[in-house]
């Protein structure tokens, strides 16, 4: 205890550290009527450190040669203790990660709080969407199952539809005309590498953001008024809120057990969700398996250029789609953020998760 | 006591020290995973034997091998006469030299010299190398 | 709007994602380019026949049997380039027997391989030919073998090889599950393969005297298969078991943190 007070008392002096933390939790204050969906942040957070760690401990065994990928990873699924654990923890919290980065967005345009003058928070969040399908498309083929090698040459394909450029792009990105060692190469470089850095760079760009304006009030409940926004920077503040500390870090907390189950449960129970027939088979250059679909956060995309007349109209639509979403709150500049009060936005958003949903079953089931 | 309600202080520091306990033994299932991912790989062949041809080993000759996963070596030091040491110095750990002159090991980081039976010499090293047993079985050598 | 660096990222991202047209369409062979149009015996049939076949599955494709050059529209049936065409009806096991090697051996030594000069069976008498499909003890049946001699004997044998058949089957069954989950059941699928192989060899004797002294060994080496099959279920199930209760102890941790957040609800 005492030791523990010292070291603080050092570090203070110092460093200032009493200051720093009571400013940033206890005396950090939340708006009184914060709700569940504040949570999904730290959710996130802690799945991208597991992801982190399980990634790293992947990386002792794991060979990035064409002809011994996946001896490599059957030998982690198969020989190394708990090898299939941490491989199986990897595989799904990749998933899980894009279903709560999903959620948190809809929860985030649902509740406006994308609004002026939070647009880079929107922004950079929503290019941390981007780089985590990246990831999810470049570790996708570590492995060199048969899944890898064919879902990589179908996805690297599409870009062949854009003109002029098209055949050197798709030349570019599989550092050759077809999927091959070079193509392992880069994205396991990028996947290693690369992303990580991006993604974390962005991730502390993005909370900084959120810190440093301030976090929004959610739209609800009699008390709420949209305020004018300030013509010079202004944090926003909640006197007399919810110190951050313990009492919502404790909500944050269980929320992330909550997840951790969920992500524990997949693992032991329903791994094969994400692993597919074909992804237990070395991968084939010679031959093409039947049926061949892309994860399900990829689904809509896939459907989307099987129902234009042409794959470049098909991307371009995704494109427009992506860079609507991506520059909303530059479009959308009304201070009004209450649900009840914007019946046009909560129908289009309704209409796209219903989009989103119809596209994706259409895509699995034709 | 029993009957007056617990404040919601003690309340929370029980709630807090259960919780504390559930977050450490979730840790500590994760941590003794990573371990034993981390652990070297027992692959059930610690005592297999080693199968050496024995014209590999010529008469005042020594032969390099690997066995039970470190290097060892086998020595003939007159006709018919097979020692199979540790090759493994036992000052630091370097890898020791068999000397066709003198018929003798080195080892080259410290100057360490052992006999073909693998007793020190001279210098450093603190003890004699590891000996394994080694077996005759028609032109083969079987070590351990 | 503006030019912004961001919106190039979405295009090269849209870029990255699937499109529905693979390129890489399954690779048709000139045979069935041009038989698959005609119709008849020659054409149409044995390809729609050989499309629903355990060889097409595992494209075994119909210049395995017949020989020719799948690749070259000119000299694809030319005995050059080892075309056989059909075969008569007393080379049938030769030709099969090119893969199918074992059964063959025991065929000949059988009642039925020596009968198949005067019109006894072959392979294709009870397998088919362009349809075959994976065998299994069902094509021993009454409706079957009653074409040539009574049913007497056939279901005397289809007793003796039912239970290890029933073993056999049980234990792919068990092994399909256990790859499925990311099991390297190589090896046991290896030994299964092999163990089977020999098993349905030695039933093409015929012969249920030679069957009932063999079908010992074949049991205990499938119960070996069976341990270890067992052995791999049983670690399964543990690690369901550690697995439910990691669960349930992050669920209830979840829920005291719900109960801490609660306490404080007085105090705000």
């Amino acid at each position: 205890m005492n030791l523990a007070k010292e070291t603080v008392d050092w570090l203070d002096r110092r460093l200032g550290v009493r200051e720093l933390l009571h400013s940033n939790l206890g005396g950090y204050l939340l708006p009184r009527n914060v709700n569940i969906w504040y949570t999904m942040g730290s959710v996130l957070l802690a799945l991208f450190g597991l992801q982190f760690l399980t990634g790293l401990l992947l990386l002792v065994y794991y060979v990035p040669d064409t002809e011994k990928a996946f001896a490599s990873v059957t030998a982690i699924m198969n020989e190394v203790p708990y090898g299939w654990l941490i491989r199986y923890l990897h595989v799904v919290g990749s998933n899980l990660i894009i279903v709560f980065i999903l959620l948190h967005m809809l929860s985030v345009l649902f509740m406006g709080s994308y609004k002026r003058p939070r647009e880079l928070t929107w922004l950079s969040g929503f290019i941390l969407l981007n780089v985590g399908l990246v990831f999810c498309l470049t570790g996708y083929l570590l492995p060199w199952s048969q899944l890898s090698f064919w879902a990589t040459t179908v996805a690297t394909d599409a870009a062949g539809a854009i003109p002029v450029i098209g055949d050197q792009l798709v030349a570019f990105m599989r550092g050759g005309a077809t999927v091959n060692e070079a193509t392992l190469g880069r994205f396991f470089a990028l996947h290693v590498m690369g992303l990580p850095l991006v993604f974390f760079g962005l991730v502390g760009f993005h909370l900084f953001c959120v810190r440093r304006i301030g976090i929004s009030k959610p739209p609800f409940g009699d008390d709420y008024l949209p305020t004018e926004v300030p013509r010079s920077f202004h944090h926003e503040e909640h006197p007399g809120g919810i110190p951050f500390h313990p009492n919502y870090t404790v909500k944050d907390l269980s929320m992330v057990f909550f997840a951790l189950a969920l992500l524990v449960g997949v693992t032991f129970f329903a791994p094969w969700l994400f692993i597919p027939p074909d992804a237990l088979e070395p991968a084939d250059p010679f031959n093409t398996p039947q049926d061949i679909k892309p994860e399900w956060y990829f689904l809509w995309a896939y459907q989307t250029l099987k129902i234009f007349p042409s794959e470049l109209l098909g991307l371009a639509s995704q494109g427009v789609a992506m860079g609507f979403l991506a520059m909303l709150p530059f479009f959308d500049r009304g201070l009004e953020r209450r649900p009840s009060k914007r019946p046009l936005f909560v129908t289009l958003y309704l209409l796209g998760i219903l989009l989103f949903f119809g596209l994706s079953l259409w895509g699995h089931y034709s | 006591m029993s009957e007056i309600p617990a404040t919601s202080t003690e309340r929370r520091t029980f709630l807090g020290l259960l919780l504390g306990g559930i977050g450490a033994i979730a840790a500590g299932a994760l941590g003794w995973s990573v371990f034993r991912f981390l652990s070297p790989i027992d692959r059930g062949n610690e005592d297999s034997q080693v199968r050496i041809a024995r014209s590999l080993v010529a008469v005042g000759g020594a032969h390099f091998f690997a066995f039970q996963g470190r290097p060892a070596v086998v020595v003939q030091p007159a006709a018919g006469e097979f020692i199979a040491l540790s090759a493994v110095c036992t000052h630091l750990g370097c890898i020791i030299k068999w000397q066709n002159d003198s018929q003798d090991f080195l080892c080259p980081c410290h100057a360490g010299r052992f006999s073909p039976s693998g007793q020190v010499l001279s210098g450093p090293p603190p003890s004699a190398l590891d000996s394994y047993t080694v077996t005759l079985d028609g032109d083969d050598l079987l070590i351990g | 709007m503006k030019k912004n660096p961001t919106l190039l990222f979405f295009l090269f991202a849209a870029a990255l994602l699937f499109s529905g047209q693979p390129s890489f369409a399954a690779t048709t062979t000139v045979c069935i380019e041009c038989h698959g149009d005609l119709p008849g015996d020659l054409g149409e049939v044995p390809v729609a026949e050989w499309q629903t076949s355990v060889h097409a599955r595992y494209q075994t494709s119909c210049h395995d049997c017949h020989g020719g050059d799948p690749t070259d529209y000119a000299m694809a049936m030319t005995a050059e380039r080892g075309f056989i065409g059909v075969p008569e009806y007393e080379d049938i096991p030769a030709f099969c027997g090119r893969c199918h090697v074992g059964v063959e051996e025991d065929y000949r030594e059988s009642l039925h391989g020596q009968v198949l000069a005067f019109g006894g069976p072959n392979c294709a008498t009870c397998h088919d030919n362009h349809a075959v499909q994976v065998a299994t003890i069902d094509l021993i049946n009454e409706d079957s073998c009653s074409r040539c001699h009574s049913y007497e004997r056939p279901a005397l044998i289809k007793e003796e090889i039912s239970a290890t058949e029933t073993m056999l089957s049980q234990l792919e069954t068990s092994i399909a599950a256990l790859y499925r989950v990311g099991i390297d059941t190589s090896r046991l699928e290896d030994e299964l393969f092999a163990t089977r192989n020999d098993f349905r060899r030695l039933f093409h004797s015929v012969d249920i005297d030679k069957i009932r002294a063999q079908t010992a060994q074949f049991h205990s080496d499938l119960e070996q298969t069976k341990a270890a099959v067992a052995e791999l279920e049983d670690t399964m199930g543990q690690r369901k078991l550690a697995g439910g209760a990691l669960v349930l102890l992050l669920l209830l941790g979840g829920c005291i943190g719900l109960l801490i957040r609660r306490s404080y609800h007085d105090q705000e």
